[in-house]
């Protein structure tokens, strides 16, 4: 495979396939680039914003990338993130990237310091990202800081964007909701990013300071019971939410794609440290990297227990 | 920083450059492997590395059947380092001859094949199917790592390690490296085990043990409780090694712990290694080689070396045998890359 774009074409359609040939990252593109932008979203949440044209051309929604700060040896490895967006320039080319993220550990705090200018290494687009399958409505389910592999992904499917090297082109989508569960009121960001696309935003949070009160699969199953057209899920956040989506989307037979946020070491499958149970073709499961056969799997292909 | 960094040399360019190096019966262009376990089966890297400039690829280690590895958390970051415990995870020696050697033996970069056995047994039978196979340059034999119960520890019984490398050598052809931990006594006893028993070079080192807990939880960090440390924490550690062997045993080194930079790879030949392998540094700079390999001329050239080799071993001492808050600092390390 000579160019990344090819990806998202190599995609099983079909989401009970077992995970195809790993996606090694050919595309990958390494270097360091300067902070733009550095702002709180939320709640421990933050935007960082970079120029970094290379990888933002060639970039599809669901594909991660791996930071860290330039030139410092703690914390050590890099950390990966999803592409949140890309930036254009005035011509309309992609060329540069955002990233959201929230604050729980030792790279995270660091950078949510960091200034205009500071550096960062940077490598990617790495992983397959979520497949372009048709679909009539696109239900995507967040849970935690989970939203943030869908920003991209409701831009392609309302026809706002198209990312990819060639421009890729995905089946026009009639619909597209967000149900996203938080912790609390403070901790939901970027709301407002999805609400301006045309997307139709559910929230739910553990403690009812905004939406519904409780768990955000209650969201996702009085979605489901009202839509008229034909569903398709996807689903990013902790992992007994995700299981518990997988559950819902196979016993209603909906197409179901989930976003492992395994931890990883380096992100292009060197390591072996990024491990999830893929279920393989024999009905077994194995130990397969998240970073290149994933971190985008068929609802049913994890076996979560 | 470029997008690429090719610049293919022939192996020809490579002796006219001086970077060539010999490890008992087996010759790379240069001293610059990539370390099991930290490179996958290479593949994975060949969009980012200009594989043909390696000086050696050493695929992650093998075992006769397939390991489904241990359970996630397989890694943690550590201060300086990681700890890591993925446990031999592998699809087993068949597969590797048929869905990842194929691959390996169409480069020019000599590839360098890790094994482990859970007996002498396995190690010879698993040399001896390798030996049958074209475009493997050598063996490297796993009898270090931390991370597999149940198996025999042949890296920490000086007996059993010199048994276990003289059978190696005697059902192959190809030339044996034999990869030693650090956590013994005694390393050089060791190294002088695999060395008496005829083994081409010594590894050194394999991770060094370790454990990370997480305090809240009361639970260790690692799947597999045990983990082991790499990464800059324990470049000292792997110095600490290359110079003990060096300074009793008459074997080829390849130096291994903590290298990520230029300065790091010229240490370890001071030191006396022959060659180095590169780990934990390719996961968080995929370009780490390459930017090595872009250094290392100039380096030879800022000490006035023709060669690598002239300069293996090249440390003074200023005293024989020195306390070693005594030892001169050979080099003055530059900041990090
Ligand atoms: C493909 C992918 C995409 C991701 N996208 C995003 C994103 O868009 N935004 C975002 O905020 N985060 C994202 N993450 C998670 C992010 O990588 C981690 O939050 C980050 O590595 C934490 O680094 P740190 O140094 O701040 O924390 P550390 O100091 O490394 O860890 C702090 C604490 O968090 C725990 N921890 C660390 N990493 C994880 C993890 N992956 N899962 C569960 N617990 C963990 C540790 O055990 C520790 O207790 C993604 C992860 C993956 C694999
Ligand atoms: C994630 C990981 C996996 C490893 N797997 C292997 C392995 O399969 N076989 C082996 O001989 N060494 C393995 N090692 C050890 C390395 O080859 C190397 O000896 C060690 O990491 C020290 O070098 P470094 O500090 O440059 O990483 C592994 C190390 C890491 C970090
Ligand atoms: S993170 Fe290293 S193999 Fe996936």
């Amino acid at each position: 495979m000579s160019d990344v774009s090819l990806v998202g074409k190599q995609l099983p359609s079909a989401p009970l396939e077992a995970a195809g040939p790993p996606y090694f990252a050919d595309g990958l593109w390494q270097g360091t680039v300067e902070i733009m932008e550095n702002v709180q979203l939320a709640q421990d949440t933050f935007r960082v914003r970079f120029r970094c044209p290379e990888i933002a051309r060639k970039i599809l929604p669901g594909q991660f990338l791996m930071l860290r700060m330039s030139g410092c040896n703690d914390p050590l490895l890099g950390r990966p993130f999803a592409l949140y967006d890309t930036t254009q320039s005035s011509s309309g080319a992609a060329d540069g990237l955002d990233v959201v993220y929230l604050v729980i550990g030792k790279f995270t705090s660091r950078l949510s310091q960091a200034l205009p200018g500071e550096r960062l290494d940077v490598w990617g687009p790495l992983g397959n990202g979520f497949s372009a399958m048709p679909a009539e409505h696109l239900i995507m389910v967040a849970g935690g800081i989970g939203q943030t592999p869908f920003l991209a992904v409701a831009r392609e499917a309302l026809e706002l964007r198209r990312y990819g090297e060639p421009l890729r082109r995905r089946p026009r989508v009639n619909q597209v909701t967000l149900c996203y569960g938080a912790r609390t009121q403070e901790f939901l960001a970027s709301v407002e990013d999805f609400q301006e696309l045309g997307v139709d935003v559910r929230v739910s949070t553990d403690d009812g300071s905004f939406g519904h009160a409780g768990l955000v699969t209650e969201v996702l199953e009085s979605v489901l019971d009202q839509s008229r057209l034909r569903p398709t899920i996807l689903c990013c956040g902790p992992e007994p939410m995700m299981a518990a989506v997988a559950r819902i989307s196979s016993d209603r037979n909906i197409p179901c794609e989930v976003s492992l946020e395994t931890p990883m070491a380096c992100g292009v499958g060197i390591c072996f440290s990024c491990v999830a149970k893929v279920r393989q073709p024999d009905g077994r499961w194995d130990y397969r990297r998240t970073c290149v056969e994933g971190p985008v799997f068929g609802g049913q292909q994890i076996d979560f227990s | 920083m470029p997008d690429r960094l090719f610049q293919v040399g022939s192996p020809s360019t490579h002796e006219e450059n001086g970077l060539s190096v010999q490890l008992g019966r087996l010759r790379l262009p240069n001293p610059v492997v990539t370390a099991s376990g930290t490179f996958g089966y290479a593949r994975e890297m060949a969009g980012i590395v200009d594989l043909s400039r390696l000086g050696g690829i050493i695929p992650k280690t093998i075992t006769a059947a397939s390991r489904a590895g241990n359970t996630p958390w397989r890694t943690v970051e550590t201060t300086g380092g990681m700890l890591n415990s993925i446990g031999l995870d592998n699809d087993g020696i068949d597969a590797f001859i048929t869905g990842h050697l194929p691959y390996l033996a169409s480069l020019v970069t000599p590839t360098i094949v890790s094994i482990a056995g859970r007996s002498q047994e396995e190690f010879v039978s698993m040399a001896q199917q390798l030996s049958q196979c074209e475009g493997i340059a050598a063996l490297e034999l796993n009898i270090s790592c931390p991370n597999v119960s149940g198996g025999v520890d042949f890296g920490t019984d000086p007996d059993m390690c010199a048994r276990l490398v003289r059978s190696a050598v005697e059902s192959s052809d190809l030339p044996i490296l034999a990869k030693l931990t650090p956590n013994v006594t005694d390393i050089a006893c060791m190294a002088q085990a695999a060395a008496d028993s005829g083994a081409d070079a010594v590894s050194l080192i394999n991770t060094c043990l370790g454990v990370a807990i997480d305090w809240k939880r009361k639970r260790p960090v690692l799947g597999n409780m045990f983990g082991g440390l790499s990464g800059p924490a324990i470049k000292p550690i792997a110095l600490a090694a290359v110079c003990k062997v060096k300074a009793k045993v008459d074997v080829p080194i390849i130096g291994i712990g903590g290298i990520a930079n230029i300065d790091d790879v010229m240490e370890f030949l001071v030191a006396g290694a022959s060659a180095v392998q590169i780990g934990t540094a390719n996961f968080y700079n995929p370009q780490v080689c390459m930017q090595i390999l872009d250094g290392l001329p100039k380096a030879l050239r800022s000490i006035d070396a023709d060669s690598v080799r002239e300069i293996v071993g090249s440390l003074q001492h200023r005293s024989p045998n020195p306390p070693s808050s005594a030892v001169a600092p050979t080099s003055q390390p530059t900041s990090e890359a």
